[in-house]
C-alpha cells in the first residue's frame, strides 16, 4: 500500500472531534472491499468486520481514532472577528499566523492574526498568548460573515501535506490519522486471508475530547481482545528520551498496569519472532489513549497498545516516518494470524 | 411559572438529600403520567407510556450546599462543600439544615486577606451557646441549603437553586400540557448531579432511551466585564452545542434547532467551556446514547442569588413540548 496517498487522503478529511458526522462515510469508503461488513455507529465510530470462520471464535478489536483537535467558533464580534474554542488540547502559541478553514455554510479560509512585534507591550512579549486573545480574520464585515458562519460551526487548521527527506512527512492530524492509516493497511494484509477469530477494525470518535468513542464502541462490540494504534512522542531537540521515541525504529509498544502482560508480551515474541522493528513505551499510569477506557469496558478487556512516533504532537507540522506505519501494519497483521493457534497463551 | 418556579426553589435537596423535592413534584405530576418511580439512587422517573421512540427527558432536581463537619465547643460549626460552592459566595449568606435551623455563614476575622479565603476559614453560627445545643439541632453529616428565596425582577427571577429547579419547571409544565403522544417518554427528575451527574447515569441505564434531552440552566456572557459568551438572558432557551462533560448529538441538535424554526422561537446556542451537565453521563451509557440539551440561561449560578429570565424558561417549555411531540 502507498502510505503516502493514504495518509494525504485521511488527513484531508475534517473530523473535529464530537463533529465527526460529515466524515463517517468517508472513513468507511476506506475501508470499502477490505472486510466483509461496514456500519457506522450512533457515535459515528466506523466499523469494518473480518468474519472468521473458527468454532470458538473471539472478537479483536483493532481501534484507531479518526477525530482530530480543532476548533468552533465561539463568538462573532462586530467587526466580523472570530473566537473560537478548542475542542482538545492544542498550545495557543502555535496558532498565532495560522491559516485556518471554517467550516460554515460553505467552506472559507481565514487567518489567525498576529500582533506585530511593533505594537507588542514589553509584557507581550514576555507571556505567551492565550486563545481568548486571538480571532480569526475572513477579510468579511460582521453581516457577510454570519451569511455563512453561525456559533458552533468547526473550524481546523489549513496545512500543506509535506513530503520531507528520508521517508518523513509533516502536516496536522497524523494523531491519529497515522493510526487508521496503519488499520487499512492491516485490513488490505489480511484481506486474502481467512482468520479464525472475528477482527473489528475500528475508526473511533471523540478520543481527544475523553476517550469517547472507544468507551462506547467497547461496549457495543464486547471485545475478547483489544488492541489500540495510536501515536507517542518522536524524539525532538531538547526533550527528554523518556518520554520520546525515535522516528524509524518501529511502533513503541506499552508495557504497563493498563495493558495487559501476557498480550503485551505476546506482541514482543511476534515482532522478535519476524524481526519486525519496535520498541518499549513504559507507562506506569493511565496511558492517555482509548486503551485506558477499553480496558475497563463491561467486565473487562485485555488491551495493549502501539504508538507510532510522532514528533511535534497537536501541532500543524506533526511529522513521522511512513517506514514505522509499515512496520506497525506488519506487526498487527501477524500477530492476527498469531493467534489463530496461540490464542490460549495470549489471553 | 413564577409561583411554580418559586415552589420548587423552596423545597430541600441538597446532593444525596433530596427527599422533600421529590415528593414536592410527584404531587405535582402523579396524576398527569401513567407510571411513577424512584430507583435505588433516588431518581423520580415518570413515564408517559407509546409504542414509538423512548425518550428520556431529565433535568436534575438536587441543589449544591454543604455538610456539617465539625461543631465545636463554643457550638461553631465547619462545613464542607456539597458540589461546587464559592467560598466568596458563601460569605455573609444564610443557610437552613433540612430540619428548618438557619444558620448564618462567616469567616475567621483574623484572616487579614480575603483573596486567599477558603471553605476551611468559614463557618455557620447557628447561635447556639455551645457545642452541647448545636448538637441539639445539628449533627456532623448533617447537609444544608443556602437561603435565596425566589423574587421577581421584571421578566427576570431571582433566587437560589435556579439551578436546576428551573430545568425541573420546564419538565412539569411540560408534564402538564403535553398531548398524546405515540412516543414513550421518560421524564427523569434526576439526584446527585452536583457531585458529578450520577443519578442520569444510572437512569439512562435503567431506561436505556432511544435519545435523550436534558434541561439545565447555563452560564451567560451579558454581565459587566465577564468572559466571552455568547448566551444572553432573554434572548431564548440556549441549544447545547458543548460543554466540558459531552459534545450533543447533531441529530438531537438538529431536531431542538428545527422545532424552534417551526415555531418561530427565539433560540441561542451554547458552547460551555467549562463544567459538565447530565447529558454527559446519558450519552456514555451502554454502548452510547444521542444526547442534547436545552439550557436556560442563568447568571450568578452557584450563588444564593442565580438569575434566569420567566420568558426563556417559557420558551423552554414550548421547544421541549414540540420536540417531544414531533
Amino acid at each position: 500500500m502507498d502510505y503516502k496517498n493514504v495518509l494525504k487522503e485521511l488527513v484531508g478529511i475534517p473530523a473535529v472531534s464530537g463533529f465527526e458526522n460529515v466524515s463517517g462515510a468517508r472513513i468507511k469508503s476506506l475501508m470499502v472491499g477490505k472486510c466483509d461488513e461496514i456500519m457506522i455507529d450512533s457515535f459515528y465510530n466506523v466499523i469494518g468486520l473480518k468474519k472468521g470462520n473458527g468454532d470458538n471464535r473471539k472478537k479483536i478489536m483493532i481501534s484507531a481514532h479518526y477525530d482530530e483537535i480543532g476548533f468552533l467558533v465561539k463568538s462573532i464580534d462586530d467587526k466580523g472577528f472570530i473566537k473560537l474554542t478548542s475542542m482538545g488540547g492544542f498550545d495557543p502559541k502555535i496558532l498565532l499566523a495560522q491559516e485556518v478553514l471554517i467550516h460554515g455554510t460553505r467552506e472559507i479560509e481565514g487567518i489567525i492574526g498576529a500582533k506585530p512585534p511593533h505594537l507588542l507591550t514589553p509584557e507581550e512579549t514576555k507571556t505567551a498568548v492565550k486563545l481568548v486573545d486571538l480571532s480569526v480574520d475572513t477579510g468579511m464585515e460582521a453581516s457577510e460573515v454570519k451569511k455563512i458562519v453561525s456559533i458552533g460551526d468547526i473550524v481546523t487548521l489549513k496545512v500543506p501535506f509535506l513530503e520531507l527527506q528520508g521517508g518523513k512527512v509533516s502536516t496536522k492530524s497524523l494523531d491519529n490519522r497515522s493510526g487508521v492509516a496503519a488499520t487499512i493497511g492491516i485490513m488490505n494484509e489480511l484481506n486474502d486471508k481467512t482468520l479464525k477469530n472475528d477482527i473489528y477494525f475500528v475508526a473511533t470518535t471523540q478520543e481527544e475530547v475523553g476517550l469517547r468513542g472507544a468507551e462506547v464502541s467497547s461496549y457495543n462490540i464486547d471485545p475478547d481482545i483489544a488492541i489500540v494504534i495510536d501515536a507517542c512522542h518522536g524524539d525532538m531537540p531538547d526533550c527528554s528520551k523518556d518520554f520520546t521515541y525515535p522516528l524509524g525504529k518501529g511502533p513503541a509498544i506499552g508495557i504497563g498496569p493498563n495493558l495487559h502482560k501476557k498480550l503485551t508480551k505476546k506482541l514482543f515474541d511476534i515482532a522478535k519472532r519476524n524481526g519486525v522493528l519496535c520498541q518499549t513505551d513504559v507507562e506506569p499510569g493511565n496511558t492517555g489513549t482509548e486503551a485506558w477506557a477499553i480496558q475497563v469496558s463491561r467486565s473487562g478487556v485485555p488491551t495493549a497498545l502501539i504508538s507510532i512516533p510522532l514528533r511535534y504532537m497537536h501541532t500543524g507540522t506533526e511529522t513521522l516516518d511512513i517506514a514505522d506505519i509499515e512496520s506497525s501494519v506488519k506487526l498487527v497483521s501477524l500477530f492476527l494470524a498469531a493467534l489463530d493457534d496461540e490464542m490460549e497463551e495470549t489471553v | 411559572m413564577f409561583e411554580l418556579i418559586k415552589n420548587l426553589t423552596d423545597k430541600f435537596g441538597v446532593s444525596g438529600n433530596e427527599e422533600e423535592i421529590r415528593e414536592f413534584i410527584k404531587g405535582e405530576i402523579k396524576s398527569k403520567v401513567d407510571s411513577i418511580e424512584v430507583d435505588a439512587l433516588g431518581n423520580l422517573i415518570a413515564t408517559k407510556k407509546g409504542n414509538g421512540k423512548k425518550i428520556m427527558v431529565a433535568a436534575h432536581m438536587d441543589e449544591i450546599g454543604v455538610m456539617a463537619t465539625h461543631i465545636d465547643e463554643k457550638g461553631f460549626i465547619r462545613f464542607s462543600n456539597i458540589g461546587w460552592v464559592s467560598q466568596n459566595y458563601s460569605l455573609g449568606q444564610r443557610v437552613r439544615f433540612k430540619n428548618g435551623t438557619i444558620g448564618t455563614v462567616f469567616f475567621e476575622e483574623k484572616l487579614d486577606d480575603l483573596k486567599s479565603l477558603k471553605l476551611s476559614n468559614l463557618y455557620i453560627d447557628i447561635g447556639a451557646k455551645n457545642s452541647e445545643e448545636a448538637q441539639k439541632k445539628v449533627n456532623i453529616g448533617d447537609t444544608a441549603a443556602f437561603c435565596g428565596p425566589a423574587e421577581l425582577a421584571g421578566d427576570m427571577i431571582i433566587s437560589k437553586a435556579l439551578d436546576d429547579r428551573s430545568g425541573c419547571a420546564v419538565l412539569i409544565e411540560t408534564i402538564k400540557n403535553l398531548p398524546k403522544t405515540d412516543n414513550e417518554i421518560y421524564f427523569v427528575f434526576t439526584v446527585q448531579e452536583e457531585l458529578g451527574l450520577r443519578g442520569a447515569k444510572t437512569a439512562a441505564f435503567r431506561i436505556l432511551p432511544d435519545f435523550a434531552i436534558a434541561v439545565d440552566v447555563t452560564l451567560t456572557g451579558d454581565t459587566p466585564d465577564c468572559k466571552t459568551m455568547e448566551v444572553k438572558c432573554g434572548m431564548g432557551p440556549a441549544i447545547k452545542i458543548k460543554d466540558g462533560s459531552v459534545v450533543c448529538h447533531n441529530d438531537v441538535r438538529k431536531l431542538l434547532t428545527e422545532t424552534a424554526k417551526k415555531l418561530n422561537l427565539p433560540i441561542q446556542y451554547e458552547i460551555l467551556e467549562r463544567g459538565g451537565s447530565d447529558p454527559g453521563a446519558i450519552h456514555l451509557t451502554a454502548g452510547g446514547i444521542p444526547s442534547g440539551a436545552i439550557s436556560i440561561p442563568c447568571r450568578y449560578t452557584h450563588s444564593p442569588s442565580e438569575m434566569a429570565s420567566i420568558s426563556d424558561i417559557d420558551n423552554a417549555v414550548k421547544l421541549l413540548k414540540e420536540s417531544l411531540i414531533g
